[in-house]
């Protein structure tokens, strides 16, 4: 009966379970490394498009539409890009934390992929969340740094990053490096409510939550518009520099594989490049530390 | 000991970095055979060992015991040991002391029996030295010691016989033959031939490595 | 672990010096040091921790005696536990043990002494718990050393947090009791979760 049951509901073009099909179906593909870089390569224009076109609207908004302040006045401008960028650092932890667990239990290796690229973006959207609230602390604190709560709760952010970072590049074994990668950051997740907790309590001088406050949010929808804009698009950003970064850690970790070959021979025009390819270790290492692999890897991907 | 006992290795393989050490190694040894891994310099013979002892995690293929999957079975680490160049002893504790931790670590209790285990490798005179005193083939000895305090069915030795002289490999292969004698399990590597070794007879032979 | 008696004491005289070396460094103002002592017990016993933190497993592991934890049928979650219980009897207790005596050079007021006594002696077997798991993913590494403390630090804020927090709660007489509650909830943290990441960081390092 329940099966029967079952069966109508998934023959019936159910809209639910068809994009659950869907979705299931895309999750499965995007497992495996070369099915990745496929539906990747179409993606990642688009998540680029995205993010130019949003924050160039969340920008326009934010700079012209939005009213001054009326106790900050224009400085508090800034805070279209801090905001977003600062949930950005936490949202992208939470990312590579979950993609940690899913490898380290289901044994998938795109997880750890996916982990081991955030980790530089994620520390970067920190130390930007550090640097822009550092200069917005200037005209309202008049000093560049308070050892408030959330400022300090982000530094320790950025530390665990670059632990992190560290540690991936301390093993020279792949398997080993991607596995320990995901534990810490797995272990990490589970300490960073106690050390935001902590530090909350240590000190609270920043000014308490404005958006997500009880009773919806004390800001107006000229100020709320451009912030949403913003959050939207930086989020296409966190999406194109993964999956850049991906790409490029897939045809570097892949590199021996046959499709990998066929696709570099296919679309080499450039000898030496096919060359480097086929005899040498693809090495980008210098390039990938803090992000900057997105040059190298729009490189590779498009000579053709 | 029951000699029903088989494990079996299918379709396992092995990378390391970007180097395919192995790839499909099939074998099954049951009760009383030894299997002998061969193979040149680097051609994964410990790793193999290694990933059958279960110190190493097994990223393709099938390692079962008794037809039941190894990972994480405490059926098979109770009958499993492995020896290798990392000898598992204390420096400072003594000879005998580092026999009563594994001992004890198998809820086993008989003082009595650690002294006949000693007794047998030839170390007994040296129970009461601590572990860093002892000379390197008396260190291998001691550390074969451990096949004897509980009932192994699975050997896994990682070449057994460097370092040690001529009584002492000699001993080794007695203790071996009698193991497979009563229905017990090894799994070996030694790079020289043992066509002249009293285990002659017992063995299969597997080579790893492109000849 | 007693025929070694110097990687015993190690740790307990690192505490002692690091602490020492405050007083040389600041104005020799009676009042400051009170003020900062609490505090600058806790990094010191922080450091001193994280300094034995790297020979924990080292020996184990040069040994091969790690290896056959790994394949014993012996639960190794509990293994790592009993390891790290161990390493704290012979850091964090003593340093525990030792911290009363320190606060005397520092003219802490006795009525405070036992504030660093209590959090301490809750705080830092959460040290190392947490730090057996940055040692146990390092263990392999020939400098693991550097990399235990980037991994490390940030973790143990919270701890060093809470512990220095009550004693600036107990100079102006406030009360310390909901500090005490929070490194104990950490160390009921600890340890359940703790001796899983160890025995997983091991597994997957030991490779």
């Amino acid at each position: 009966m329940q099966e029967s049951l079952e069966r109508d509901l998934i023959d019936t073009v159910n809209p639910i379970t068809a994009s659950w099909n869907f979705l299931s179906d895309t999750y499965h593909r995007l497992g495996s490394p070369r099915e990745f870089y496929t539906i990747s390569r179409y993606t990642t224009p688009i998540f680029g498009i995205l993010f130019l076109t949003l924050s160039l609207i969340g920008t326009y908004f934010g700079l012209f539409v939005a009213p001054a302040d009326y106790q900050q006045g224009d400085s508090f401008r800034i805070l279209f890009v801090h905001v977003p960028v600062a949930w950005m650092s936490m949202f992208i932890y939470i990312v590579m934390a979950t993609a940690g667990a899913i490898g380290l239990i289901w044994r998938i290796k795109m997880a750890f992929v996916v982990t081991i690229c955030s980790a530089p973006i994620g520390a970067a959207f920190t130390a930007l969340a550090l640097l822009t609230g550092s200069i917005w602390g200037k005209p309202i604190w008049g000093t560049y740094w308070v050892w408030d709560a959330r400022l300090t709760s982000e530094l320790i952010l950025l530390f665990l990053y670059f632990g992190i970072m560290a540690v991936y590049y301390a093993f020279e074994e792949r398997k080993v490096a991607e596995k320990a990668t995901a534990l810490l950051s797995v272990v990490g997740v589970v300490i960073i409510p106690i050390i935001h907790y902590s530090v909350e309590w240590w000190s609270s001088l920043h000014q308490g939550a404005t958006v997500f406050a009880e009773g919806g949010p004390k800001m107006p929808a000229e100020m709320l518009l451009p912030l949403a804009f913003m959050a939207v698009g930086f989020m296409f950003f966190y999406g194109y520099a993964l999956f850049l970064s991906m790409q490029n850690r897939v045809l570097e970790n892949e590199h021996k594989s046959r499709w990998v070959r066929e696709m570099v021979i296919r679309q080499g025009k450039n000898n030496e490049l096919v060359r480097f390819f086929l005899h040498g270790r693809l090495r980008l290492r210098g390039l990938d530390l803090l992000g900057f692999n997105i040059i190298g890897a729009s490189r590779i991907c498009d000579f053709s | 000991m029951p000699s029903s006992k088989v494990i079996s290795v299918k379709d396992l393989s092995c990378t390391r970095g970007d180097n395919q050490l192995f790839d499909a190694v099939n074998f099954s040894v049951s009760g009383g055979q030894c299997l002998h891994v061969t193979g040149p310099n680097g051609c994964g013979k410990t790793s193999l060992l290694r990933l059958v002892a279960g110190i190493n995690f097994v990223e393709h293929g099938e390692i079962s015991w008794n037809s039941s999957d190894t990972a994480n079975n405490p059926n098979f680490y109770s009958e499993c040991a492995y020896i290798a160049h990392k000898e598992g002893l204390k420096n400072e504790l003594t000879a005998i002391e580092n026999l009563r931790y594994y001992q004890q670590l198998d809820s086993g209790t008989d003082e009595v029996a650690l002294d006949d285990i000693l007794d047998k490798m030839g170390i007994l005179k040296c129970a009461d030295l601590l572990a860093q005193q002892l000379s390197f083939g008396q260190r291998r000895r001691l550390s074969f010691a451990r096949l004897l305090i509980a009932d192994f069915t699975l050997w896994i030795l990682d070449e057994p016989f460097t370092g040690i002289d001529t009584s002492g490999r000699n001993l080794i292969e007695s203790l071996c033959v009698e193991h497979l004698q009563n229905g017990g399990l090894i799994i070996m590597t030694h790079h020289q031939s043992l066509v002249d070794s009293p285990l002659n007879q017992y063995r299969s032979e597997l080579k790893l490595g492109r000849a | 672990m007693f025929r070694n008696t110097s990687s015993l004491i190690q740790p307990l005289v690192f505490f002692i010096i690091i602490a020492l070396l405050f007083p040389f460094s600041l104005p020799a103002e009676g009042e400051l040091l009170q003020r900062i002592g609490g505090g600058v017990i806790w990094v010191s016993a922080v450091l001193a921790t994280m300094l034995s933190l790297e020979s924990m497993f080292h020996s184990d592991y040069q040994d091969g005696t790690l290896e056959q934890m790994l394949i014993h049928p012996r639960s190794l979650p509990l293994a790592m536990l009993g390891k790290a219980l161990a390493h704290w009897t012979a850091t964090g207790l003593l340093l525990t043990l030792f911290s009363p005596l320190l606060c005397v050079t520092f003219n802490i007021p006795s009525e405070q002494i036992w504030v660093l006594f209590a959090g301490p002696l809750l705080g830092t077997p959460s040290l190392s718990l947490i730090g057996a798991t940055g040692a146990a993913l390092t263990v392999t590494l020939r400098r693991g050393g550097v990399l235990i403390a980037i991994v490390i630090l940030p973790l143990y804020i919270p701890i060093l947090i809470f512990g220095a927090g009550m004693l600036t709660q107990t100079a102006q007489g406030l009360e310390v009791a909901s500090q005490l509650y929070a490194l104990a909830a950490i160390l009921a943290l600890s340890i359940t979760l703790a001796p899983f990441a160890i025995a997983g960081a091991l597994r997957v390092t030991i490779n």
